[in-house]
Order: structure tokens, then C-alpha cells, then sequence
């Protein structure tokens, strides 16, 4: 009797303690927050992060406080470390305690409109949605109200692609950079070879050649097929004649010495550093980069370039995209107040000194004279990219999972053109089979799914 | 009492047992396991015994015996190199000279070093653009530009195998060195007095007393440098295109970063069964249980 005693008792405080642990900061203080608000009517807000750092919460809290001097309203940061996100965020879906404003990542919104944990934002879009760049409405929010039937969301900002260059060489080389329509991949193939300059230790570009080097690539071939991977039944598409020419222009700066030799082992922190460190004169990647170039470089040496559109049809594609976007949770006791917090954070002031931390590109037009966006700010070419009515977001391999090509066929088999073991045919067949054969595996598993289309400013056109 | 007498020492073995059997049984036998099935990280749902699935993709992985190749190339050249210049190296520190401690300190330094510090060093020292490599060559009149060394195939394992080499030299030289102190000093003396010559002293006295610890050492050496991959993965990561690639820094990289761990442990089990052959053949040829009677 005693054992059993003492057994039940033994088991009672596991599950206390497992019920401890479930729960965790996020439910406790939820709890705590919901009678506060209760039995002193003023309200308060719970907000959760779910790709915390110091830095991030710092910026938070601070927005935050600003917010309860302005309306009174209380927010308690909550965070969860990303790896635990969506399995946490699940937890409290399920149980209905989700906090009252969530930054989602955008492959989450699925499930949580199909959960109906988040509440449509379509009234707050409908008043204020002219004052976001077009990039949000034709391409965001147009998405989600074909998918979801209604808008859910709230970017925090735009990760966007552009062609960082040294404004210094230009200038003393004199040379006139082609814009607009004439600004295609030929003319920024041309810049680089100008640029090149071996005396003075000069290079036109900095190369992709290890991880990663199929992704810039994969853009460029994307020009030729109006933006798409894949036909409809999922046959890869980027291994046509016109594709293969492109391949070999691609490597022809890597081949006849306008970039290091080194590079065809390159990775992103290479391509970086050697640009930063002025050894190369152009680097194609993410708005993030800009931060390196702020601190490492002076502002009358770097500019950045839009990305080149393409010679046929002169789309301007940029595998731009949000990295979270801010949901309102259905369960929230105070929606106008969440719904308010959401619009303080994008709040041009707010938002841009949370894009300046991230290197994102701010999702509203008015950035007025900021030293960084605004009009002569480095970044303005970004922004300017986002209202540019021929930007598209090209798909990328597919829904499917492609790590293990990412992390060695892809560069591995262009590294071995580079080295004049196989030809640019190869690459694109060998490439273009491995895809083919897992697109049309991932269509024939998923009833009713299609090849993802690129994402252009002009819906009617899709 | 006398089946207690006979439990008694495995009781007290016990505790070692149990360490073993857990770190090193279970994952050997986890990853013999593993090696037969369908393990992906990105697919922890689809999981299943796929028979010698992982097998036929590793030979019939068209980079496979260039790896296996380079893998070769690199512990043979590394252990060849190590030991020669280990050996010259002891052999001029046996003789006692001034500054011999100091100078002994520094040449062992390399040996206490981490090989991510090493790799770090060499691949900046044999960077295309900024390398004090190139720029000495420069210097001297050998070479009119500049080398791509991390980015031509050969010369990037070349490099590796460079590192290795400088990395390893005081490891032989140590053991070689405790092993020459420890022949009595009378031998060479009746040696001299016989008449006998420093070569013949060296093969006939020295090397037959230093064979067991020289076999030791060989073995040791091919078996660790075999297994190393810090050196590969840091100065090259196996590029470009896998010319540099050796079988370990293989595994880890399908492992690691294209998260498939059947093949990476399907290779595993393929470097154990190497290894363990070298192993035995090794011994039995050198006749390690006869080496140091004579």
C-alpha cells in the first residue's frame, strides 16, 4: 500500500512537472496577461518572436515601450528559439492560447489559416494598403488572398537581390552603366570584364563557384523561360539550347580570367570578403550584404546595381522575398489593439530601424530622406526594384526537398564545366534529370499540387 | 568462495565494460545498422531497411574512386613524409647540443595546434590572390603568376597533404626520439670499437631497436590520418569539384550537409572495413610480435 502510495504521488509530481515544461514562459504569462487585462480593463498584448537574438529583442522591447508610451497598451515579449517554433506555435495553436501577435513564417500561413488561428487583415489592407510598396500588394498579399481567399498578413520587411559594384573603379574607369531596359545580363557581364584590371589587382566580379553557386545561375537561365523551372508536367525546362549558350556566358568570365581562379571554390563569406576587401568589383546577392559594405567600406566607393533584366522580355527577376510576416492570432481578446501594434511596427520609423538591423528592404514607400533608403541612400535601388512594374519573383526547384543537390550536385557538377571536365550540356542534363525525376515524383505523391509560377506585379497576366 | 574468486575481476571490469559497450558499441552498431537503410535528417518520417541500396549508390558514385584514390594518395605521401623527415628530425635532436630544449619546443609546436587553427593557415598561406606562398615564389623568380592552389584540381590535395605533413612530423619525432634514448649507449660503443661504420651503425643497431615503436607509430598514423577530415574540410572542403574529396571528409559532407545518413554510415562501414584489413595485413607483414628480438 505504501509503494502504490508513494507510486501515485511519484507519478502525480512527473506531471506536474511535464505540464511545467509544456507550458513554459509562453502560457504562463499569457495567463498572467489575460486576467490583468480582465480585472483592470487597461489592455496588454502578448507578441511572440520566433527567430530571437539579443539584438532582436532589444528592438522589440524598445518598439514596445514606445507603443505603451503612445497608447497606453502593454506588450510582453515572448520568444521561441526558431529550431522549436513551429512544433511550439502548434502546441499553442491546438490549445488556443496562441499569443496575440505572432511573426510567421511564411510557410506556416497553410496550416494557420487551415487551424483558423489567424484573422483576416483584408479591412486594415483595404485602408492603408497604399501606403506599401507594390511588391506587398501584387505579390504578398495578392498570393495569399488566392490561396487563402483572404489577407492574413503583414511582411516585416524585404530581402531583395541586387548587384553590389565599386562606384570608385566605375568612375575613374568612366564608365557609363546601361539602366532600365538596356541594364540586361549582357551589359553587366560587360561591367565586369571592364572592371577587370589584373595590374591593379583587380577582378570584375566576385564569382560563385562552391555552395550555393546554382542559385544566381538558376535567375539568369530563368530569363529565358519567362521566369519558370518546370513546364507543366514538371519537366525541367532550363537545359534548352538558349540555356546552355547562357551556362557557357555565365562561366566565360570564370574561364577568361575577369574573376579570381580561385573562386570556383567560393562560398558566400568569400564572394563577400573579397568584395568588401577590394578585390573584385561587383557581388550579386542578398540586401543583407549591404551591411558588410557599410561597415568595411566607405560610402563613395560601393553603390548597388538593380539586377539585370532579361534580353527577352525584359522581366527584371529577383528571388526577393519576407522573412516573417506579422499574424493576429483568432483567440487574441483584443484584436484593434493587436491590429494597431501590427501597424506601429511597420510604421516607416519602426520598420526601417528594424530593416536596417536585418539588412531587409523597409516594406513602405514613405522612407522620406533616410541617410539609407532614401532617395540618395544605397538601398534606394532596392526599394526602387519592389515598384518596378516588371519585377518577378521566379520560382525556385521546387516544393520538394532538394538539400542534398544544394549541398553537392549543383555546384559540383558546374565546378567540373569550370575545370573543363564536362560540358555546359552536361551540367544542365545531369541537373535538369535529378530535378525532373523528383518534380514529377513530388506531383504524382500530392494530388491537386502545380508547378509553382513566378510571381509577377501584374496579376491579370498569370 | 571459489565462484566468487572468479566473478571478482569482472566486477571490477565491470564499470569500463558498461562505458564501452555504451560509447562505443551501441553507435557501431547503430551506424552497421543505419548503413542498410533509407536514414534521411530530411525525411525522419521515411525511414526503412532499403538492403544494399546505400551500398550500390556508393559504388556506383562516378566521383567513388577518384576519392578513393585521393584518399590513398593522401595517407600514403602523409605517413611517407611524416616519418622521414620524424626520423631525420630525432636523429638530430639525440645528439645534445646547446639550446636543445628550446629548439626541441619549438619544432614540437605544430603537434599542439588544433587542425582547424592548421587548416586556417594554410588556406590563407596558399590563397590564389593574397598568399605569402605565391608571393615568395613570386619573389624568387620561380613562378611569373600567380597559382591558384585551392583551385586547380591536384594542387588543392597537394596543399592538404602539406598541412598534414608539417602537422605530424613532431608526433614521429617524438616517439622515435624516446625510442633512440632508450638503446644503450655500451652497443654503439662495441660497435665503434669493432670498427663498424655510422650507416651500418644506423641499420644494423639502430633501426632493428626502434622497429617496434616505428611499426606503432606507422600504424597509428596511417589509421588517424586515414580517419582525419578537419584538414580536408577546412582548407578545401574536397574542391573543387571533389578533387581534393578523401573518403572521411566524403562521409561527413553527405552526413552533414546533404543529411543522408545511411550513405554517410554505409561509407563508415566501408572506411572500418579498410582500416581493419590494413590492420592485419600491417602486422603480419612487419611481424610485429618478432620485432625488437634479436
Amino acid at each position: 500500500m505504501k509503494k502504490r502510495v508513494i507510486a501515485a504521488l511519484l507519478t502525480a509530481s512527473m506531471a506536474v512537472g511535464l505540464l511545467a515544461g509544456c507550458g513554459s514562459s509562453g502560457g504562463d504569462s499569457g495567463g498572467e496577461s489575460k486576467e490583468a487585462g480582465k480585472q483592470g480593463k487597461e489592455a496588454s498584448l502578448r507578441f511572440i518572436d520566433v527567430n530571437p537574438s539579443p539584438e532582436r529583442q532589444k528592438y522589440y522591447e524598445g518598439v514596445f515601450q514606445k507603443f505603451e508610451e503612445e497608447t497606453g497598451i502593454s506588450v510582453a515579449y515572448e520568444s521561441v528559439p526558431w529550431d522549436d517554433a513551429a512544433d511550439k506555435l502548434t502546441v499553442l495553436g491546438t490549445s488556443g492560447q496562441l499569443p496575440d501577435v505572432i511573426t510567421t513564417h511564411p510557410s506556416w500561413l497553410g496550416q494557420f489559416t487551415e487551424a483558423d488561428w489567424i484573422m483576416p487583415v483584408d479591412d486594415y489592407v483595404e485602408e492603408h494598403g497604399d501606403e506599401f510598396v507594390e511588391a506587398v500588394k501584387n505579390i504578398n498579399w495578392a498570393q495569399e488572398k488566392e490561396k487563402y481567399g483572404h489577407v492574413y498578413s503583414i511582411p516585416d520587411g524585404f530581402m531583395v537581390k541586387g548587384i553590389f559594384y565599386r562606384k570608385d573603379w566605375v568612375e575613374e574607369i568612366g564608365y557609363e552603366i546601361p539602366t532600365g531596359k538596356d541594364w540586361t545580363y549582357d551589359a553587366y557581364f560587360d561591367l565586369i570584364k571592364a572592371l577587370t584590371d589584373k595590374e591593379k589587382k583587380r577582378y570584375g566580379n566576385s564569382f560563385r563557384g562552391a555552395r550555393g553557386a546554382f542559385d544566381p545561375l538558376l535567375t539568369y537561365l530563368q530569363t529565358f523561360t519567362g521566369g519558370y523551372t518546370y513546364d507543366e508536367e514538371g519537366n525541367f525546362l532550363l537545359n534548352s539550347p538558349e540555356c546552355v549558350e547562357a551556362l557557357e556566358k555565365w562561366c566565360e568570365i570564370y574561364k577568361d580570367g575577369y574573376v579570381p581562379e580561385d573562386s570556383v571554390n567560393w562560398g558566400f563569406v568569400e564572394m563577400v570578403d573579397n568584395f568588401t576587401g577590394g578585390l573584385t568589383g561587383t557581388v550579386s546577392n542578398d540586401s543583407e550584404v549591404a551591411k558588410a559594405c557599410e561597415e568595411k567600406m566607405d560610402p563613395s566607393q560601393w553603390g548597388v546595381l538593380p539586377m539585370p533584366v532579361s534580353t527577352v522580355d525584359g522581366k527584371l527577376l529577383n528571388s526577393a522575398g519576407s522573412p516573417y510576416s506579422y499574424t493576429i492570432s483568432k483567440t487574441s481578446e483584443y484584436p484593434e489593439e493587436a491590429l494597431a501594434l501590427v501597424d506601429f511596427l511597420v510604421r516607416p520609423e519602426n520598420n526601417i530601424e528594424y530593416c536596417k538591423m536585418g539588412g531587409l528592404i523597409p516594406i513602405k514607400n514613405d522612407v522620406g530622406d533616410d541617410e539609407t533608403y532614401g532617395e540618395n541612400g544605397p538601398y534606394a535601388p532596392f526599394l526602387a526594384q519592389l515598384n518596378d512594374p516588371n519585377f518577378t519573383v521566379p520560382p525556385t526547384y521546387g516544393a520538394f526537398n532538394y538539400t542534398d543537390l544544394h549541398q553537392d550536385m549543383f555546384h559540383t557538377e558546374l565546378q567540373k564545366y569550370l575545370l573543363g571536365q564536362q560540358s555546359a550540356e552536361d551540367v544542365l542534363n545531369h541537373i535538369g534529370d535529378e530535378l525532373t525525376a523528383r518534380m514529377k515524383q513530388y506531383l504524382a505523391d500530392n494530388e491537386g499540387a502545380e508547378v509553382e509560377k513566378p510571381k509577377t506585379m501584374q496579376p491579370a497576366a498569370e | 568462495m571459489e565462484k566468487k574468486r572468479k566473478r571478482e575481476p569482472w566486477l571490477f571490469l565491470l564499470p569500463v565494460l558498461v562505458v564501452l559497450l555504451l560509447l562505443f558499441g551501441y553507435p557501431l552498431i547503430n551506424s552497421i545498422v543505419m548503413a542498410f537503410q533509407n536514414y534521411k535528417l530530411t525525411a525522419p518520417n521515411d525511414i526503412y531497411f532499403n538492403g544494399f541500396e546505400n551500398f550500390k549508390k556508393l559504388f556506383g558514385d562516378p566521383d567513388g574512386l577518384m576519392i578513393l584514390k585521393n584518399s590513398i594518395i593522401y595517407v600514403v605521401i602523409s605517413v611517407a613524409g611524416q616519418f622521414l623527415l620524424g626520423l631525420t628530425l630525432a636523429l638530430a635532436l639525440k645528439k645534445q647540443f646547446k639550446g636543445r630544449g628550446l629548439y626541441q619546443s619549438i619544432v614540437f609546436l605544430p603537434w599542439a595546434f588544433s587542425g582547424f587553427v592548421v587548416g586556417l593557415i594554410f588556406r590563407w598561406s596558399f590563397n590564389g590572390e593574397y598568399g605569402v606562398v605565391n608571393n615568395l615564389l613570386m619573389k624568387l623568380g620561380i613562378i611569373d603568376n600567380n597559382i591558384a592552389w585551392l583551385g586547380t584540381p591536384g594542387y588543392s590535395l597537394a596543399v592538404v597533404i602539406i598541412a598534414m605533413i608539417w602537422m605530424g612530423i613532431p608526433f614521429f619525432a617524438i616517439m622515435i626520439l624516446a625510442a633512440l634514448q632508450s638503446i644503450p649507449a655500451d652497443v654503439y660503443e662495441a660497435a665503434d670499437v669493432d670498427g663498424c661504420g655510422t650507416v651500418r651503425q644506423f641499420f644494423q643497431i639502430t633501426l632493428p631497436y626502434i622497429k617496434p615503436t616505428l611499426i606503432t607509430t606507422v600504424l597509428l598514423r596511417t589509421i588517424w590520418i586515414f580517419n582525419s577530415l578537419d584538414l580536408v574540410v577546412i582548407i578545401t572542403d574536397g574542391g573543387p569539384a571533389n578533387s581534393s574529396q578523401t573518403l572521411p571528409a566524403y562521409m561527413y559532407s553527405k552526413a552533414f550537409g546533404s543529411y543522408d545518413f545511411g550513405f554517410a554510415a554505409a561509407l563508415g562501414v566501408m572506411l572500418m572495413i579498410i582500416l581493419g584489413l590494413y590492420a592485419l595485413i600491417f602486422l603480419k607483414v612487419t611481424k610485429y610480435d618478432k620485432a625488437g628480438d634479436f
